[in-house]
């Protein structure tokens, strides 16, 4: 008689198939868990002689932005006949940041790579970008001509890792007719104590209108108070990442933040500042130069822009968003990625990318240029924005190289302004945060740089 | 809808016979209608925002008072999002990828939503439990181990890598097994003493009868397939692989100033199919509960 399986051994065999295919699969990834090792290897030729390379960029720029970003990549496309880039948007900053991590992994990286003032630097302890002074000797590359500030935020011991692209700095906005109204100059406040003066009277007794408006956490607080911080004398921390949030200036800089909103009223904190702005529910805020373009399209007013206050000092921070070449990109891809670099940051296209979008030129050459020239005559809220930046420096180590520091900075100043909580209290509880958080950049920075 | 007014009209006359509602009865609810009206305005002032700023200009939405109604009704928001982006291709991704997506998480769930709640196996509350456990992952743990695995496929900038690993979601079994299990006893003993077999039974007693669940379950998923963002965002690299939601997402500045009109115009683009769908399925929900009283 013919023996057939019962549905309970059926059962039993089936587990035991499965359980070994998970064995097998274990297997595949290597030993100890390292990946596989074709996994990290780069392909060695990729094209053949003549034809074109082709690269990929991917960025995150979108709306009229992507649109102009797009062109930048035609124009190069159809320049020459050696290289070939696909731009490939790839969500927001953030988005673009994530996607990067899980594609080092997988290995799918692209060659060219947009990342923000907040996210270059993990790449670079992780070694994901490249130094980009032999490429750039390869394409006859001058970095003298880059703005030095803009251009030494990407250096690590000499060497360039992340070249300035999408560069922006904040700015302080006042609405003409509010100004006029109420019989100020027509001028932004040289001092933040000349602005204590005026801001009473741009307040509207019924609490429809402030004076001044700042953003929240989540829009990017910590970047604006950064040049307010280093106004009074302070700073966020020091350049070895000791972190120097309860330094006396900093915290004189916090309390005059809170003051603007708790004692004297003349100061809201909101989410969206442009459109309290443009409705009038402000009469004045910092805010990014990017913003400049969309704000005096939209306006039913007169827009008046300035140099930031002062208070001891004059501070101001660059932002914004640079271009890096990844390692594991060939050799070949890495050279094709550089030329395109260099085409879009040269003279004439860094003038065509900062009328287009409202981003800083680059280049100090640009500022010369007939086209860059012109386009100062008929805005000068723009040349404002360009004299600016040669006073702007590099922003403290605590926000844009601890991983999140924005935030936990961001959060604090949300406390000390919204709930009113002492600052020394708060910017204390920062300070350790900050510090916690930086113990593992540290150490990384220690493996990569000695 | 027209169910509950039939059944309103019916009790209409006794209400009318009888003495006037007591007053604490009448308090109740007038507090119920305001609850619901709450309700209806937070849920659909956001709608009518959408769709009131995608008919206005940029300047008319950044403008404070709020306009309720646009002042200046334009459609150039329309022709101005479609033109941004390729919003042809769009819908054809998110058609397929939502097709085939929300078929497979039906189809899957259908079946193994039956075994779990009428087959006898060994260790099925086991298995149960790990579905349970699926269940409470969230996704976004899910997303790189995902993208590794499908890039080692080879499937980025795929169809298939959009679709094939969210085909099976824990959600749809829990909730179908649970709809099975309300099943009566009776109805499938006298289908299987007719000789019914396994798919007859699912197909031709147990599907119609919990209609209501599963064009839910099919709905739900039919939206979050629709929606989804972020998975088909990281799984494709090129723009015409991309999908609606990520077509509106780029009619947003990242940094700066978005043209709102536009981008609301675009998100119209993508409410419109799925109210569609809604509209046309809800009335399956309905005839599904009369056609499910059968027993008497």
């Amino acid at each position: 008689m013919k023996r057939t399986l019962t549905r309970r051994e059926l059962l039993r065999l089936m587990m035991a198939g499965s359980g070994a295919a998970v064995l097998a699969a274990c297997g595949g990834q290597g030993q100890g868990g390292q990946p596989a090792p074709q996994a990290t290897q780069a392909p060695a030729v990729v094209s053949q002689p003549g034809s074109k390379v082709k690269i990929t960029y991917w960025g995150s720029f979108s709306g009229n932005l992507g649109e102009a970003e797009q062109a930048m990549v035609k124009s190069f496309n159809e320049s020459q006949n050696e290289v070939e880039v696909e731009y490939q948007f790839q969500g927001s900053y953030e988005e673009t940041a994530q996607k990067f991590t899980a594609a080092l992994q997988a290995n799918t990286t692209p060659d060219v790579i947009l990342l923000s003032d907040v996210w270059w630097f993990g790449f670079y302890l992780a070694g994901a970008i490249t130094a980009l002074d032999d490429l750039a000797k390869q394409v006859n590359l001058d970095f003298n001509d880059y703005e030095p500030v803009l251009l030494n935020e990407g250096v690590r011991k000499g060497v360039h890792y992340w070249i300035p692209f999408a560069r922006s700095t904040p700015l302080f906005y006042y609405n003409k007719a509010i100004w006029a109204e109420a019989g100020l100059p027509d001028r932004a406040p040289e001092t933040w104590a000349e602005f204590s003066e005026w801001a009473p009277k741009l307040v509207k007794s019924d609490g429809s209108r402030a004076a001044f408006g700042h953003p929240n956490g989540a829009s990017y607080i910590a970047w604006l108070f950064q040049g307010v911080v280093w106004q009074f004398g302070g700073q966020y921390s020091q350049p070895d990442f000791t972190m120097t949030m309860t330094d006396p200036n900093t915290l004189r800089a916090a309390q005059f933040y809170q003051d603007t909103v708790v004692k004297h009223k003349w100061a809201v904190l909101n989410a969206n500042l442009n459109q309290d702005f443009l409705g009038g529910a402000i009469a004045s805020m910092m805010a990014s130069t990017g913003a400049l373009a969309g704000i005096q399209a939209n306006a039913t007013f007169p827009v008046g822009v300035g140099f930031l206050p002062k208070e001891t000092n004059f501070g101001c921070p660059t932002g914004g968003a640079g271009l890096a070449i990844v390692s594991r990109a060939p050799a070949e891809k890495q050279l094709a990625a550089m030329k395109y670099i260099a085409f879009a940051t040269n003279t004439v296209n860094a003038g065509v990318w900062a009328r287009s979008t409202g981003y800083m030129p680059v280049r100090i050459s640009t500022k010369q240029t007939p086209e860059m020239v012109e386009f100062f005559t008929k805005n000068p809220n723009f040349k404002t924005a360009v004299d600016q930046l040669p006073k702007t420096r590099a922003q403290d180590a605590a926000r844009v190289f601890v991983r999140n520091g924005d935030q936990i900075i961001g959060k604090g100043l949300e406390r000390i302004i919204v709930n009113g909580e002492a600052p020394s209290a708060v910017f204390a509880a920062v300070n350790e945060e900050l510090t916690q958080a930086a113990k593992p950049i540290l150490e990384d920075l220690k493996a990569r740089e000695g | 809808m027209a169910v509950t007014n039939e059944i309103e009209r019916a009790m209409k006359p006794v209400n009318v016979r009888r003495r006037p509602i007591p007053l604490s009865l009448l308090a109740w609810r007038i507090v119920g209608y305001a609850a619901m009206i709450v309700v209806v305005v937070i849920i659909g002032l956001p709608v009518y925002w959408t769709v009131m700023a995608a008919f206005k200009e940029t300047r008319e939405i950044y403008s404070l008072p709020v306009t309720w109604w646009p002042a200046k009704p334009t459609l150039a928001n329309f022709p101005a999002a479609w033109q941004a982006a390729p919003f042809g291709r769009y819908y054809l991704n998110s058609f397929i990828t939502t097709f085939f997506g929300a078929a497979a998480e039906v189809i899957l769930a259908l079946f193994s939503a039956y075994a779990l709640a009428y087959l006898r196996f060994p260790r099925k509350d086991l298995v149960f439990l790990l579905l349970l456990a699926a269940l409470m992952v969230p996704v976004e743990i899910t997303i790189v181990p995902n993208y590794l695995t499908v890039a080692r496929l080879g499937w980025i900038n795929t169809y298939q890598g959009i679709i094939i690993p969210g085909a099976a979601i824990a959600y749809g079994t829990f909730l179908l097994r649970q709809a099975f299990l309300a099943v009566p006893h009776e109805i499938l003993e006298a289908a299987r003493v007719d000789g019914a077999g396994h798919f007859r039974i699912l197909f031709s007693v147990v599907a119609p009868i919990t209609q209501p669940a599963i064009v839910t379950m099919a709905l739900l998923s039919v939206v979050s397939k629709w929606n989804d963002f972020l998975w088909p965002l990281i799984v494709t690299n090129t723009t015409d692989m991309r999908t609606l939601p990520i077509g509106v997402f780029w009619l947003r500045n990242s940094e700066g100033f978005s043209n709102w009109g536009v981008v609301m115009a675009g998100s119209l683009f993508l409410i419109v199919p799925v109210l569609i769908g809604f509209l046309l399925a809800q009335r399956a929900i309905v005839e599904g509960m009369t056609a499910g009283a059968v027993k008497g």
